[in-house]
Formats: structure tokens, sequence, C-alpha cells
């Protein structure tokens, strides 16, 4: 499994927050019991002090002593981790058989303090209280202690259980957490299951919606329209290759066929001469063909129209209807120009943009009548639409016009010059100034136009 | 006037070479980068003719190694018309780009251009057998009767004149009088061609205006023979 897999990170992240989670809770949970067991000792202390006070303070002979020195070696052998000692001037008056290490302590100050006794690992707390002299007592100090080891061990023992709990929980959190993060991504192994189904030429299946977790809805839904482009622009790509091979086929059939005829048989000088020219009129066509084509192709690949100079709209309007003027004067049409814009474009591609445009509307305008262009400021992009008379245009017809080889009436193929990418250039163009086309139909008139930013 | 034509593809070679020769051109061609590069080097060219495509050398190597030492004219063809080959082909020093598939006419007309040594007196007043333009005051005669023309028909007829003898193809009419430099669907040049010679040719025996089928137009005088 590569190292990237969801699973295997997901349960990395478990680890990680498993491992967060008990460092605090056990930190947390650790201080406090240090705190309770910290105290522990000093309770006690004071328990069998307090225990024992009064008895030592009222007894002042050496009679009455033996009794306190019983009691203090009873309570050392019940409880094994008490100490007592007691120093004074008078050896009867002592308990414990005080060293010269313990006499150094006793004489220090009185209260609650920590014995570091040779041969013990961990320290004693030892309660130092003074008594002042009684009958025949000297004054005493009187030394409760206990060993604090068992204190230490129990808070060691709770510290190792707590890192072992932890190493435990953070190994299962990431088991479990894999166990489950597979569990979670089993929709999205259907669904890439699902997806190797769908190449080509079966881009028609879609991933189903159905049964599948809201979070990925977003993602099934945009990778099923991404597909529908897919599929769009594959049946384009397909029918776009059967259309140009059908538009190479006639002239290349006239080319082989004439040729050939003109071979069979040995023919006059004059016959090969009108052949040749034929034939180069054929070719002229191919060349025409190929080079808008590779135009078309250049367009698809994103190239951008770079050479942008800000024109005025109404101006490259006047200039192409000069180009077109002795057209216009022929088929007896008179255009109108309304409005004005400025917007950057690449003269040369939006000239021919224009002529196309114009040389559709002309042919689809009787003789007398009127074809009208306007130009329109759109506030963030400027419009230049033709309009002329004439027959309604099919709904159904309308989005395919600016399409590479679409023609409304089938059986006008291959009319003179005119093969069919006259309006699938002016789209290309609009989209290499980041601009859109649009065409209406309505009250008799048809509107072909181009939409550019400004 | 010498040419170099380095180019591998043998059938546009030997067209190139035979077409440029009947042009009045004496040409060289070599069928390889290297080939040609030490041609170019070692012979004095009006122009050179270069493809991009070639074994060895390719035709930007072949322009890189010719520039550090010459400033012969190149005309560089290409089969791949993208723009970015044709600014790395200018800025590499080529001197004009052609993408294949070109006319044979527009190879001449972009040769003429690049071997036309600058200065050259442009005429003010030209003469076509009895037909005689005044390109000052923009004003044509037919055998001394006032041709009523309009100024795209004076533009088109000076245009033709001009270049007399010469064919010209739709593509560099369209260019010269309508600064038009690509392809289109509408036929304004036949429409204008027509007109000009209803006025031109019409009312006279003796035509000028003669086409070219496939390939365009000329103006000359064919004298009976």
């Amino acid at each position: 499994m590569s190292s990237n897999s969801i699973a295997l990170r997901l349960s990395g992240m478990f680890a990680l927050v498993a491992l967060l989670v008990f460092l605090l809770i056990g930190w947390a949970l650790y201080l406090q019991v240090d705190k309770s067991l910290g105290l522990l000792p000093e309770a006690e202390v004071d328990a069998r002090y307090s225990v024992l006070e009064s008895a030592v303070q009222r007894y002042g002979t050496p009679e009455h002593w033996v009794k306190i020195n019983a009691k203090l070696k009873l309570l050392s052998e019940e409880d094994k981790r008490l100490r007592f000692w007691v120093v004074s001037d008078n050896p009867v008056y002592e308990f414990g058989n005080p060293d010269a290490e313990i006499r150094a302590f006793a004489k220090g100050p009185t209260g609650m303090r920590d014995l570091n006794l040779s041969g013990h690992d961990y320290p004693f707390r030892v309660l130092v209280s003074q008594f002042p002299a009684k009958d025949q007592r000297p004054p005493l100090r009187f030394l409760t202690a206990i060993n604090t080891e068992t204190f230490w061990q129990t808070q060691h023992s709770l510290l190792t259980a707590l890192i072992s709990l932890a190493a435990v929980g953070i190994l299962l959190a990431s088991v479990l957490g894999y166990w489950v993060a597979r569990i979670g991504l089993k929709p999205l192994k259907e669904l890439s299951l699902e997806a190797r189904k769908l190449t080509p030429p079966r881009l028609s299946g879609r991933l189903k919606l159905t049964s599948l977790p809201p979070e990925l809805d977003q993602f099934v839904t945009s990778f099923n329209s991404t597909l529908d482009r897919v599929e769009q622009a594959y049946s384009r790509l397909e029918s776009f290759n059967a259309d140009v091979a059908h538009e190479l086929r006639s002239p290349l059939t006239n080319l082989i066929g004439q040729t050939q005829v003109a071979l069979t048989r040995g023919r006059s000088a004059e016959h090969y001469f009108e052949v040749l020219q034929s034939n180069l009129e054929e070719l002229e066509r191919l060349r025409s063909i190929i080079n808008d084509m590779l135009f078309l192709a250049s367009a698809d690949q994103g190239s951008k129209a770079t050479q942008l100079t800000q024109s005025s709209l109404a101006q490259e309007v006047a200039k192409t209807l000069d180009y077109l003027d002795f057209i216009l004067e022929d088929a007896q049409v008179q255009v109108e120009v309304r409005g004005d814009a400025s917007a950057p474009i690449e003269t040369a591609h939006l000239r021919r943009a224009l002529i196309n445009l114009l040389h559709n509307a002309v042919q689809h305008t009787s003789p007398g009548q009127l074809i009208h262009v306007d130009i329109r400021d759109e506030g963030d992009h400027v419009s230049i639409g033709v309009t002329n008379p004439g027959a309604p245009i099919d709904g159904e017809h309308l989005p395919k016009l600016f399409e590479r080889f679409y023609r409304v009436d089938a059986s006008r193929s291959n009319s003179g010059a005119n093969h069919g990418l006259g309006l699938a250039i002016v789209k290309a163009i609009a989209l290499m100034h980041g601009g859109t086309v649009f065409v209406r139909s309505e009250d008799g008139v048809n509107t072909f136009g181009i939409n550019l930013p400004c | 006037m010498r040419v170099l034509i380095i180019e591998d593809e043998e059938k546009t070679a030997d067209y190139l070479h035979r077409g440029l020769t009947e042009q009045g051109y004496t040409t060289d061609v070599a069928r390889e980068g290297i080939e040609g590069l030490h041609m170019g080097l070692e012979n004095e060219y009006a122009v050179i003719i270069l493809d991009v495509m070639l074994p060895g050398l390719d035709g930007y190597g072949v322009l890189r190694a010719l520039r550090a030492r010459k400033q012969t004219p190149v005309i560089m063809l290409t089969a791949r018309e993208n723009v970015d080959d044709r600014i790395r082909g200018l800025r590499e020093g080529a001197d004009d780009y052609l993408g294949k598939p070109f006319s044979f006419l527009e190879l001449v007309a972009r040769l003429q251009a690049l071997t036309r040594r600058s200065g050259g007196h442009e005429p003010v007043q030209i003469s076509v057998a009895d037909l005689w333009i005044d390109l000052i005051s923009r004003k044509a005669t037919r055998a001394g009767v006032r041709l009523d023309l309009t100024a795209k028909e004076f533009s088109l007829l000076s245009v033709l004149a001009r270049r007399q003898g010469e064919i010209l193809s739709k593509t560099s009419i369209a260019e010269m009088v309508w600064d038009v430099n690509f392809d289109s669907d509408a036929n304004v040049v036949e429409v204008a061609i027509k007109r000009l010679r209803a006025k031109l040719d019409g009312p006279f025996e003796h035509k000028l205006l003669h086409t070219i089928r496939g390939m365009g137009y000329v103006l000359e005088s064919r004298r009976v023979e």
C-alpha cells in the first residue's frame, strides 16, 4: 500500500490524537495523585504524634518512661515504616538508639522535615517536636518519622501503569482507526471500481448517486459533469474527424478521378492544361480547408489573441464593410451600423470574424433588404450583433450553428468555397479574445454575434 | 539572382528548383542541413529558402549557424503553422516565414519582396498597351478615354499594373488592396475583378486583364501572335 493511503494516514492521525489525549489526561492524573501522595506521609506522622503527645508530656519519671518506650517499640513493630527517636541529655530518656546523625538532625528546627538516612534510597518524613523538662526528665526532642519509600513506589508504579496503558491505547486507536477508516472508505473504493469501467468508447456511463455518503455527492456530481463535457468533446471530435475526412474526400476524389481519366489516353496539351487548372482549384480548396482547420486547432489548444489594441468597433466594422462593398452591391443589400464601443482586439482576427458574420448574413438576405450591425457596450463586455431578415431558424439548430461543418440544410454541403467553417472560426476568434458568441432567431430576424470582454 | 533551397522533401525541392529557375533565378538545392549551411556560407546568395524539418541539422540550427557569420535573407518554410514556431523563427533571424501548405505564387511574391532593393522608385505613371494610369492624380484612361473607376477599383487596377505580367493570387490581391491577409469565404476579389474587367476590358477588343484559373489574375498586353 502506498505511503499516502488514506486509511494508513487516518490511522496514523488517530494514533497521534490518542497520544495527545493520553498525554494530557495522564499528566493531569499523575499531578493530582502526586499531590495527594505527598500529603499522605505527613498525615500519618501527625496522626501518630497526636496519640503520643499528651503521654510524653505528662510522664516525667523513669518508671513512666518505660511505658512510653514499650509503646513506641510496639508501634514501630506494628508498622515497619514508622521510626521513633527520642533525644535528650539523659540516656534514660532516650529511644531508638539515636546515633550522631540523628542527634545532629534533632538539633535542627522543629516541624516537618526530610531526613536522608544512609542505607535508605528514599528520605524519611520526620516531625521534630520539642518537649520542655518535666519532673526528673530533661527537655526532649521527639522525632516521629515515616519511611516514604512505599509512597514513592506507589507513585512509580502509577507512572508505569499510565505509560503502558497509554501505549496500549495508542496502539489500539491506530489499529482500530485503520479498520474504521477502511470501512469508512469502502464507498470510495466502490466508486473507483465503478469509475474504472468508464473508458472510451464507453463514456456514456455515469457514476451512480444512490446510497453514497453525502460527502461524496459533490465529488460524484462534478465528476459526472466532467464526464458530460468529455463525452461531448469526444463525440464532437469523432464527428469532426468524420467531417474532415468527408470534406477532404470530395476534392480528393475529383483530383484522383480527373487525373486518371486524363492519363488513360493521349490528350491534347489544352486538355492537360485544363485538367491541371481544375486540379489546382481543388487543391486550393484543400489548402483553404486545412488552413482553417489549423486555425481552429490552434484556438482549441488555447491559443490566445496577443497583439491586442484598443479599437473602435464601429471603425472595424466600417473597414470590413469597405472590403465587402462589392459583395453587398452585387447582392443589393444595405448595411446599417448602429452604436459604437471600444474593446481590446487583435484587429486581423476580429476583421476575419466580422467578414464571416457579415458574409453569412448577406448570403441569407434577399435583395433590397437591410442588414443591421448593432454594437453595444454592456458594461462588462461589448457585443456586436449582425441582424438580417430571414426565415426563422429552428430552435434545435440554434446552439449548433457555430459548430464546425454544421449545416441546417444537409443538402447544401460542398457549395463552392463555403466549407462550413465560417461561423466556427467566428467562435474560435471569440474564444481567443476570451469572449463568446450568440445567436437569436425571433420576429423574422436572425442575429449572429460575438461578445468581447472590454 | 542566385537562390539556395535547403529542403529534404524531394518533390518540394524539385518543383521549387524548376519554378524558380523559370522565374529567372539561379537555384542551388541542398537536401540536408549541414550541406545547406556549408553552401550558404561558401557562396553568395540573394535569398536562402530554408525548411525547418531537416535531417541532421534542423532549420533553426542552420539559421543560427548561418547568422553567426552572414546576413543573407532567409525565408523559413514549415509544416507546423504554429505561432510559437513563427516567433522562434523570426527571433532567430529569419526574414520571412511561410507555413505549408503555401502557394508557389506566394513564395515568389515574398522572394521578390526580399530581393527588391529598398528605395526602389515607385513609378508615378504606368502604361500597359493603350492603358495609361496616373498614380498621383488617380486617373486611368484607355485609348484616351477616361475610365470611370471607383476608389477601390482604381486601387485594384494599380496593384495589378505595378506588377504587370506577374500572376497575382487572390490572397495577395486581397492583402495589397484591402489589407486582408487570410482566406475568407467571401469571394470579394472575384467580384472586384469582374467589375474592373467590365470597365477596363468590356468596351475594348484588346483584353488586358486575364484570369489564370486556380492561380489568380494578371494584367498584361497579349498582342495577337
